[in-house]
């Protein structure tokens, strides 16, 4: 054992290894590309694509073909999961193999979200509602009791009671306080929501991206949301990414603005489109450990990343393609 | 013409004489059609499973076919579920034939190639047939040994799970893509391998049972190889033309017409990517029960026809999954007139009514429709964003925002029909997209006579009809018909359909029609128009409001899921009675057993 460590050291795979470790791993869901003919041999790969470097260079995972990956991500036991339209596939060899863990009742996964304390629980925003794990994938169980109309756009577990779940319906905010057992409408009636955040230095402060009418606050958990839409309007919002270092940085995915950013956390939004090219975002990570790079994905137009906190945009890959979903662990 | 009549009565003599010897039935039809089918199949190179599987059956062009086999074994271009039935369909039939190491290579590409099991029922269907034979076909491997990461019995579990529960939804409360001229191929089809192939008596029993299901279905509104009236989704090419659709060769193989086969002229020649899916027809089992021939072809009696079928799942936007399809169809010797309800009832390609006329020309069909596209409409059946779902679709459907389409679902059209009588209505929204309803009337009519009266006059052949558009509109001239155009908001059309058996003369049944008018008064406010057809019955019908026929008002509860002379059902009964003269075939799905009497 300890010769073969001591080669390995020296052939310097184990540096790289370690390098690799410190850094955050993105995961970037492609979901198509207008590149993209039915029956054309030439058609781009799609699918889910990690890096390890910040979002500067990409490595295909998985599936090459096209299965509508709206999002993937990893949980803390390094389980990589992805929302598709065959359902939710696992990954845990780091995606050189995958189970479609689901069947043919689990189908247009529209986000995967795996608990922050426990690995083996995981939930499926999808457009029949919520569907739940709690053994990796094994076994997966229908969750709307509550629901009026069950299609779910995201969901955000809370990571300070992971048992409290919101739900982003078509008629508002949707709350379990028992991890899915039963929900109960918890705010913004009418409205479509799109995404929910939660603020990564206070618990209780959370963000919702709507349809048609911009951004909304909770500052207490969900009991209560003002809008909170000065210099923004009422723009869609597909996404909101925080600053993990300095939560009163923000940053939206609009439809048609491009990016906006807030430095005040959220009272007030600037445009920071320079240099993106497609104004329709619909993805959006910020680094945690370089918090000024930024990678905003967009509905046709690819990948776009930022490394001076939004002030200025640069494609970097995937051209004409839909970057339908990111996230960073 | 008088020298040319004895000839003219010996011929006829001739050919009745013909016609009486030639037994006459669907199993004569398919005997004497199948081969062909396979022959001709097997001459082309079109890159598909089908013609490989001609060409292998009849021993043609075979280095060809292996070859071609080998490549599509790893190549992309045929992708999905479109591959996972149809792979396993041509190799299921041909497996003598295959070298062992191309039968590996089949094998393997059930583990490497991605299959998207898709966003349609027809994906479904398509995928899961693939799934359920392919993991019959190799039991016993574990998930390494599967493109999905599921082992042989999962596969197999799975995909017999879902093709249960789509024989259940579709004989109880309908397709959701019902009546499709294009889209009946990818049901027809995966349903003949799955009876052919199936080891379970059960699933063999359902897919049989299905292939009855769909061809009494299209039976009941076909006409001389044409599928009539409403249809859930179809091709703009088709509707315009409809004996270019694939259904046609369908009605070619099993129902003995129109006369002549589908690949033998260019304007009907088969050009969609599944063009030549009727060789799994050719090459089956599967026959088609006399009692559907008779129904398909038998038009000696006019009929109404009614249905029941459904939306395809509703996931937002809307109060419920799947709301109901109310489909009535008027059924003669010359022409079918039909109609769905109205409203968006399926995205994309609804064709909601038409005329569809026997005859020896292309474009044999009259209709009208709203143009229109949202993309809210998409996002109630499609999870995208509805701010980018319109550009997305029109990438894979080509027309989808445009203003000269010549299919479309749209909120603000809703119709009535009674027998050969049909009312349409529009109201369109202020701001709108696409403020216009279009009517498609083909050049090639053999009168066409816009009356001053307001009746707009056609003959084709032996079908006469009249239209009588409610507000003003233009007239233009387009390469293979006139486009009726009105941007009126609150617009709609009287429409009749006779013929020279039911009316004699074109003259007298235009005398007819201009003896009557709708009433429609301050119609911009109340939306409601009254009409007495020719035959006497009086209609009244508000947009958003009231069907009233004879102070009635019709339910549609009366629309069973079947309900016509020939097909009777109850809605979510899964009984499915079929009836020609004293012959009658049940389908009952719920205990997966045929009745035939006597």
């Amino acid at each position: 054992m300890g010769s073969w460590l001591v080669a390995i050291l020296l052939s310097g795979v184990l540096c790289s290894d370690l390098l690799v470790a410190q850094q955050e791993t993105v995961y970037m869901a492609v979901l198509n590309s207008r590149k993209h003919r039915l029956g054309a041999l030439d058609n781009p790969t799609v699918g889910l694509f990690v890096s390890t470097d910040a979002g500067a260079t990409w490595q295909h995972k998985g599936w090459t073909g096209y299965i509508r990956t709206f999002y993937s991500e990893a949980g803390l036991d390094g389980t990589i999961w992805s929302g598709c339209g065959n359902g939710v596939l696992r990954s845990t060899d780091r995606g050189k193999t995958w189970r479609i863990t689901t069947g043919g009742d689990v189908t247009e996964v529209l986000k995967v979200k795996v608990s922050p304390s426990n690995p083996k629980t995981v939930y499926a925003a999808t457009a029949y509602g919520v569907f739940k794990s709690t053994d990796r994938g094994e076994t997966w169980q229908q969750k709307n009791q509550g629901f009026g109309k069950p299609f779910v756009a995201d969901l955000l577990i809370d990571r300070s009671k992971t048992k409290r779940v919101f739900a982003a319906t078509e008629e508002g905010v949707f709350l379990s306080s028992n991890g899915g057992d039963q929900w109960r409408f918890a705010g913004l009636q009418g409205k479509g929501v799109r995404f929910i955040a939660q603020d990564p230095k206070k618990a209780d402060r959370l963000f919702v991206g709507t349809e048609e009418d911009g951004v909304n606050i909770s500052e207490d958990g969900g009991k209560t949301w003002h809008p909170s839409n000065g210099g923004l309007g009422h723009l869609t919002v597909y996404v909101i990414a925080i600053d993990p270092s300095d939560s009163t940085k923000i940053y939206l995915g609009t439809h048609g603005g491009g990016v906006y950013r807030s430095n005040d956390g959220g009272k007030s939004w600037t445009q920071k489109s320079h240099g993106l090219q497609n104004p329709d975002v619909h993805a959006l990570s910020v680094i945690p450990s370089k918090s000024n790079i930024i990678l905003a994905g967009t509905l046709n137009g690819g990948l776009y990343r930022s490394i001076d906190g939004g002030e200025t945009w640069q494609f970097n890959s995937q051209e004409e393609a839909q970057v339908w979903g990111l996230s960073v662990q | 013409m008088g020298a040319l009549g004895p000839m003219r009565t010996t011929f006829n003599i001739l050919l009745l004489c013909t016609i009486i010897a030639v037994p006459v039935g669907a199993q004569s039809i398919f005997e004497q059609r199948h081969g062909e089918v396979v022959r001709i199949a097997s001459g082309e190179r079109d890159r598909s499973f089908s013609t490989i599987t001609a060409k292998l059956k009849a021993g043609n062009d075979v280095p060809y076919a292996l070859a071609l086999l080998d490549t599509l074994t790893v190549d992309e271009a045929i992708g999905g579920m479109f591959y996972s039935y149809s792979l396993i369909g041509c190799y299921l039939h041909t497996q003598d034939l295959l070298p062992d190491s191309l039968k590996r290579k089949v094998r393997e590409a059930y583990r490497t190639r991605t299959m998207y099991r898709g966003d349609t029922e027809n994906h479904w269907v398509m995928y899961y047939t693939g799934l359920y034979l392919a993991a019959q076909t190799w039991p016993n491997e574990g998930g390494s040994r599967w493109f999905n990461g599921r082992s042989s019995s999962e596969n197999f579990q799975e995909a017999g799970d879902w093709l249960n529960h789509w024989v259940t939804t579709s004989s109880t409360i309908g397709q959701g893509e019902f009546d499709s001229p294009t889209y009946v191929t990818t049901f027809i089809t995966p349903m003949l391998v799955l009876y052919d192939f199936a080891r379970d008596p059960v699933m063999k029993k359902k897919a049989q049972m299905m292939l009855d299901l769909l061809f009494v279905d299209f039976a009941a509104e076909h006409l001389k190889g044409n599928y009539g009236g409403g249809h859930s989704r179809d091709y703009p090419e088709d509707i315009i033309n409809p004996l270019a659709a694939p259904s046609t060769f369908w009605a070619w193989l099993y129902f003995g017409e129109p006369g002549f086969p589908p690949w033998n002229e260019t304007r009907y020649r088969p050009r969609h990517r599944s063009a030549w899916e009727p060789v799994f027809g050719a090459v089956s089992s599967y026959r088609l029960p006399d009692i559907i021939y008779h129904i398909a072809t038998d038009r000696t009696v006019p009929y109404v026809h009614r249905e029941t079928k459904r939306v395809r799942n509703v996931i937002r936007a809307g109060r419920e999954m799947n709301p109901p399809v109310y489909k009535y169809t008027y059924v003669t010797n010359d022409y079918i007139l039909g109609s769905l309800h109205g409203g968006i009832l399926q995205p994309i390609q609804q064709h909601t009514w038409d005329v569809t006329y026997a005859s020896d020309k292309p474009n044999n069909t009259i209709f009208t429709l709203h143009p229109f596209y949202s993309g809210k409409e998409l996002a109630m059946f499609f999870p995208e964003e509805e701010k980018f779902l319109s550009d997305e679709v029109d990438r894979y459907h080509k027309v989808y925002t445009n203003p000269n389409k010549w299919n479309s679902s749209s909120p603000y059209e809703q119709t009535f029909q009674h027998e050969n009588a049909l009312i349409i209505l529009y109201h369109i929204e202020q701001g709108a997209k696409q403020p216009h309803v279009d009517g498609f009337f083909p050049k090639n009519l053999d009168e066409l006579l816009r009356d001053p009266s307001g009746w707009i006059f056609c003959r084709a052949a032996r079908t006469y009809v009249a239209i009588y558009p409610l507000k003003p509109y233009q007239w233009m001239e387009e390469e293979v018909n006139w486009r009726l155009r009105s941007h009126e908001l609150n617009n709609g059309f009287i429409v009749e359909v006779g013929s020279a058996d039911e009316d004699g003369s074109f003259e007298a049944f235009q005398e007819k029609l201009l003896q009557r008018k709708p009433e429609y008064k301050n119609f911009d406010s109340t939306r409601t128009v009254e009409y007495t057809t020719r035959q006497g019955a009086k209609m009244k019908f508000t947009f958003d409001g009231e069907r009233v026929l004879n102070g009635d008002r019709p339910s549609f509860k009366d629309y069973g899921f079947f309900n016509g002379p020939f097909i009777q059902s109850a809605l979510e009964s899964g009984v499915i009675r079929m009836q020609y003269k004293d012959k009658t075939r049940t389908l009952d799905f719920k205990n997966v057993s045929i009745v035939e009497t006597p």
